[in-house]
């Protein structure tokens, strides 16, 4: 897959999966396992890039006599996911269009 | 691999990048491993999920882009100033002789490099010309001697072939250590820097 696109795509995953609750690493990448597999260090860039892009908040919070990072979607992480659903809609119908093309071709 | 040696690993490998970059990562990780545990892997199978170390910590290196410090100085004042001036036959002298011995480390180091791509020159050159030559002598009936003479370029050709691979290495290790030196290097003065600022 186009890289910028699969970039963009994993940002919006990670989002999603912080959307109705916060989460830390390991559920992130559990609740994304049964869609698409992320690594470690891959999670860790996206997280560090929707914090710099204000899209999430990080707390760190005590669990289990140690340290965990707990992170919280923004309103502007919000507003990405809701951005994500209307170029999909628009990427959607493209597609609709390459593959008829596709068909016609036959 | 234990989870104490993945972190250590890791903290070794990344060395040149800021301190709390460094300790940031380290948490991350050390914060996964704990997770797997706690879902019931062993310590050892938790840290083999999380990968090759040494891969790890050369794609975060190569990730990493090389940044110049660009805050602007703070005013010094008038007695610093003098202080400067006063004491720039020292500092100066110092200084130069500082940037001079880094100079030529440097320049040794690619001399080295430089020299061995020459002997792979000189030996593939040897042995085009060898080979000429020979067949040359060969035909102009001096065979004994003009067969010696393509056997020994074939010698050098095959030699040529190993320091060229020799060569190679030992350039991408330089190239690999002159980027991390820069990268430490920058990084110390970004932090001087900062903490000039503060």
């Amino acid at each position: 897959m186009d890289i910028q696109l699969k970039r963009g795509l994993l940002d919006v995953c990670v989002l999603a999966a912080i959307k109705d609750s916060d989460s830390y690493g390991y559920k992130i990448i559990k609740d994304m396992k049964p869609y698409i597999a992320l690594s470690e260090s891959t999670l860790y860039t996206i997280l560090k890039r929707l914090e710099l892009a204000q899209m999430l908040t990080v707390r760190t919070a005590e669990h289990g006599g140690r340290l965990r990072k707990y992170y919280r979607i923004t309103d502007r992480g919000l507003q990405r996911i809701a951005d994500f659903q209307n170029e999909w809609n628009e990427m959607l119908s493209i597609y609709r269009f390459v593959t008829k093309e596709d068909a016609g071709n036959e | 691999m234990n989870k104490n040696d993945f972190l250590r690993q890791l903290e070794n490998d990344l060395c040149g990048l800021p301190r709390e970059d460094i300790q940031e990562r380290i948490n991350f990780y050390s914060e996964m491993i704990d997770d797997y545990i706690e879902e019931g892997l062993s310590e050892e199978a938790a840290v083999q999920r999380i990968g090759d170390v040494k891969e790890i910590a050369a794609q975060i290196l190569a990730d990493t882009p090389i940044s110049a410090p660009d805050t602007p100085r703070k005013k010094r004042s008038t007695g610093q100033i003098v202080l400067i001036i006063l004491g720039s036959p020292i500092w100066l002298s110092l200084a130069i002789a500082a940037l001079a011995v880094v100079f030529s480390l440097y320049v040794s180091a690619w001399a080295v490099i430089v020299s061995l791509w020459s002997v792979f020159v000189s030996l593939i050159s040897c042995g085009f010309a060898g080979l000429l030559y020979g067949i040359g002598l060969a035909v102009s009936g001096f065979a004994i001697p003009g067969i010696a003479m393509v056997g020994a370029a074939l010698v050098c050709g095959g030699l040529s072939v190993f320091t060229f691979y020799g060569c190679k290495a030992v350039t991408k290790g330089a190239a690999m250590l002159t980027k991390k030196t820069a990268l430490a290097i920058a990084n110390r003065l970004k932090k001087k820097e900062e903490v000039r600022n503060a």
